[in-house]
């Protein structure tokens, strides 16, 4: 009785062992099998910070099937949120959500993926690592011009900051220096990656960066006493936080589509948080 | 006496000049082999893809320059194709059959050419893009072939500077034989100057194929991208070896893509002098072909 | 055969034809879609304004500065030293020495200016930045020095062609006079010569003034006026760069076309004093 019991058991648990096996594999290769048989292109512009991500998934993807090209451009968010309503690329990714005026333009639909901070950073040498949101805005609008002022060396401030159409320019103006004004001397850089490159090669620079790109080459600096780390926004003890989004106009199709859907995919949130960015899901 | 420490001066300070040049370029190519050398290697080009497979397209390349190089080429293939049939037939219009006021206006309209930034022309090619993408067909946009035809403008001027200076070179004696002979213009042209000419033109070619691939401010502006694999078509986005070592200098992520941007600085290097290299030795060497040929 | 003649001719003829067009046409296309600056009547604060687009104010004004700032300052600190190694080649230097000094120029013509830039950033502006102590090291001195490499290479072929030409009947004289290798260059060559310096001088300053990867990489293209040469600067070409990823038909972007035009004017500007130039020479003749 017992061991017919077990045998019995034994087989209806292997075989729901093995059935739940292969959906899940079938679920897992499922995501990217979509792309089997595909050809065509997809063109991606806009936010730099969405870069990493995407750079991950289209190599996944033309991995497996190398009829698919996906040309990634950046700009700023500014930039995807044009282009991608002027119908010069598939999808146009932002890190700020687009504004009314945009959505109603260009006819968007938002696909939020992924959420992210933004936080100042310096050079890794620099003592200071804590500022109040009143200092802040008097460094960027060129107030406070030297470093001893703070407690560090006595050298100039070099200030860095984005361009108009950066996403990530706009949520820190708007969140972090309450759209104060940012000094005209201030360099100019182009992208996430750059700006993280500009002040990790200068020890006197200041500047602020998408919270997922920081790394060992750049110190965040605590605002109001509170770090800019991932667990903080994610908490929401570190209040400058965004969206992720990629953008497309109208309702996506084909290719589009299915890029986004793998972005929402286990495999795709996987890569997000690998990326150092808070998956939605 | 004055003279004798005036020639010392003067010439002590040339001396200066030419080595402070000598030395710019010494440390100029010395830190980029330095730093760079190192890093080249099948890695560097084809990421961790078999090169074979890349080579045949079978398989793409992450990582790794082999987008950015096909990129480079495809781009100064198409460029130089669509550039030089109309920039040898209008130096040789210069040169044969313009004269007068004609020939200075023409000329004129040349030296601007020549003159523009290069950013400027990029500019250029971006608006026709943006207008053929609004009033002929939405599948226009900044790619290749608007990067090519950008690029074909760029160096359009000096193929025909090139061109129509070797033929107006050329010793009027050698001028005037075929016809004298009856031979027509054309066939004059054809059968006579254009050979003995060949050196300077194919020199004036190789230096715009030069020109194209070094070019970064006219490809920034219509169509390169920082991640695209290698180009399907002509009206795709495309990478290109100029535009990686800028955005890699911006913006790189770690050590290893830093490094990755020398060695494409001295892939690049390496390239240019060689191109120009062959202009020079093509200069001397055709001359005594053409001429010594039984 | 008078049919393939015929068309042969008509080709060459259309070849030039179209190149001239492309010229014309970029003037054109930079005129007509710059018009809407134009109409607002404000032509002329453009070229006054500073850079402010947070106050709906687009002057290049600092552009210019920033443009005029680093050509100026690359040309000035080239001139000499140009005049000096193409000095070497031709007169100064021992013959042989002269030839290799030459050929290694002539190789340099070659160099890319992103390579340049990029050895900039990684190599000259950390030193700058710690010699002087002053800024980021991103700046206008930085920007002129490379920019000074940059050109040097083409103004020394020039001029040490412009040098080859003089005469030999001149420099034996001065030979005959007793006189050095010095006093022939100072009192022979340069004043003989000094059409060829100007026009190569001229050319420089027209590649200086349209090249933008340096000024992009290393001159910092903060939009403020500069009041020094260690103050970040933004130049026509490199604002031209950073801005055309901005909304295709916003005022912002139709100021690149301004910038556009005046890069071209002075293009223009600087091929009709070369011809000037020349064309005196050639009358001299």
């Amino acid at each position: 009785m017992k061991t017919k019991f077990f045998r019995v058991g034994f087989v209806h648990v292997s075989f729901i062992l093995v059935l739940s096996f292969s959906l899940v594999s079938t679920i897992q290769a499922g995501v990217l099998d979509t792309f089997m048989g595909e050809k065509g292109t997809v063109k991606i512009s806009g936010g730099t910070a969405h870069i990493p991500v995407m750079k991950e998934a289209a190599k996944r993807i033309m991995t497996v099937n190398s009829d698919i090209q996906i040309s990634i451009a950046g700009g700023g968010s500014g930039v995807g949120i044009k282009q991608v309503g002027e119908g010069l690329v598939d999808i146009g990714n932002s890190g700020r959500k687009p504004s009314d005026m945009e959505i109603k333009k260009y006819q968007l639909k938002m696909f939020k993926w992924a959420i992210d901070g933004v936080g100042v950073v310096v050079n890794p040498e620099n003592k200071v690592k804590t500022l109040s949101k009143a200092q802040l805005i008097d460094i960027f609008s060129g107030k406070i011009g030297n470093w001893k002022d703070l407690g560090g060396l006595d050298k100039a401030i070099n200030v860095y900051t984005r361009d108009k159409s950066s996403g990530t320019r706009d949520v820190f103006w708007k969140k972090a220096i309450d759209k104060g004004e940012i000094t005209d001397q201030a360099n100019f850089v182009v992208s996430n990656g750059a700006m993280k490159s500009a002040i990790s090669n200068d020890p006197y620079g200041i500047g602020y960066v998408s919270v997922g790109h920081i790394d060992e080459s750049v110190a965040p600096v605590a605002l109001d006493g509170v770090v800019p780390t991932l667990e903080n926004v994610k908490q929401g003890k570190y209040k400058i936080a965004r969206g992720l989004y990629s953008n497309t106009k109208g309702e996506p199709s084909g290719l589009s589509k299915k890029f986004i859907k793998y972005l929402f995919s286990h495999e795709g949130q996987q890569i997000a948080a690998d990326k150092g960015f808070i998956p939605i899901q | 006496m004055i003279n004798r420490s005036m020639e010392k001066v003067v010439t002590g300070f040339s001396w200066i000049c030419a080595m402070v040049i000598l030395g710019t370029v010494l440390c100029v190519v010395g830190y980029l082999l330095v730093n760079g050398l190192g890093t080249i290697n099948g890695t560097l080009i084809f990421g961790e893809t078999d090169p074979v497979d890349a080579l045949l397209f079978r398989k793409q390349v992450f990582d790794g320059l082999f987008p950015a190089m096909v990129g480079t080429f495809a781009l100064v293939a198409l460029s130089v194709s669509l550039a030089v049939p109309i920039g040898i037939a209008a130096g040789i219009y210069m040169a044969e059959y313009c004269r007068g006021a004609l020939k200075r206006v023409f000329s004129l309209f040349f030296d601007v050419l020549a003159g523009i930034p290069s950013i400027v022309v990029g500019l250029f090619g971006f608006s026709v893009a943006i207008f053929l993408h609004n009033y002929f067909s939405s599948r226009i946009y900044p790619c290749l072939f608007i990067s090519a035809l950008s690029l074909a403008f760029l160096v359009l001027p000096y193929l025909i500077r090139t061109t129509q200076v070797s033929l107006e070179n050329l010793p009027e004696d050698i001028r005037r034989t075929a016809p004298t002979l009856g031979a027509t213009k054309l066939q004059n042209i054809f059968y006579v100057l254009i050979p003995r000419s060949l050196s300077g033109i194919v020199s004036g070619v190789i230096l715009s194929i030069g020109r194209c691939a070094e070019d970064t401010a006219v490809i920034m502006l219509t169509g390169v991208v920082a991640t695209a694999g290698i180009p399907k078509s002509v009206f795709s986005n495309y990478e290109a070896l100029p535009f990686y070592i800028y955005y890699i200098s911006s913006q790189y992520s770690d050590k290893q893509e830093l490094l990755s941007g020398y060695g494409a600085a001295i892939i690049l290097l390496v390239i240019c002098g060689l191109l120009f290299m062959m202009a020079f030795f093509v200069k001397h060497r055709l001359t005594y072909r053409a001429l010594y040929r039984p | 055969m008078k049919l393939i003649d015929r068309f042969a001719e008509k080709f060459f003829w259309v070849s030039a034809v179209l190149s001239l067009a492309v010229t014309i046409l970029i003037f054109g296309f930079m005129v007509i879609l710059g018009l809407p600056l134009f109409k607002g009547g404000h032509f002329f604060d453009l070229f006054s304004k500073p850079w402010l687009p947070d106050h709906g104010i687009f002057g290049v004004y600092p552009m210019i500065v920033g443009t005029l700032s680093i050509t100026l300052l690359g040309l000035g600190l080239a001139f000499p030293l140009c005049l000096g190694c193409s000095a070497f080649i031709s007169v100064l230097g021992p013959k042989k020495l002269g030839q290799i000094v030459k050929k290694i120029v002539q190789l340099m013509t070659g160099i890319p200016t992103v390579i340049y830039g990029f050895v900039g950033i990684f190599l000259l502006v950390p030193i700058i930045r710690e010699m002087f102590e002053s800024g980021s090291g991103m700046c206008i001195l930085t920007a002129s020095l490379l920019l000074a490499i940059l050109v040097s290479p083409t103004m020394i072929l020039f001029f040490s062609d412009s040098f080859d030409q003089v005469p030999q009947s001149f420099l034996d004289a001065v030979d005959a006079l007793g006189g050095n290798n010095a006093q022939k260059i100072l009192y022979v060559i340069l004043p003989y010569s000094w059409r060829g310096v100007l026009t190569g001088t001229i050319l420089a300053l027209g590649r200086a003034m349209g090249d933008t990867m340096i000024a992009l990489m290393v001159a910092g293209n903060a939009v403020a006026v500069p009041d020094s040469v260690f103050d970040s600067a933004r130049t026509l070409t490199a604002h031209i760069a950073l801005i055309i990823a901005a909304d295709f038909e916003s005022l912002e972007f139709k100021t690149l076309f301004a910038c556009g035009i005046i890069l071209y004017l002075f293009t223009t500007f600087i091929a009709l004093s070369v011809r000037s130039i020349e064309s005196k020479s050639w009358g001299k003749k």
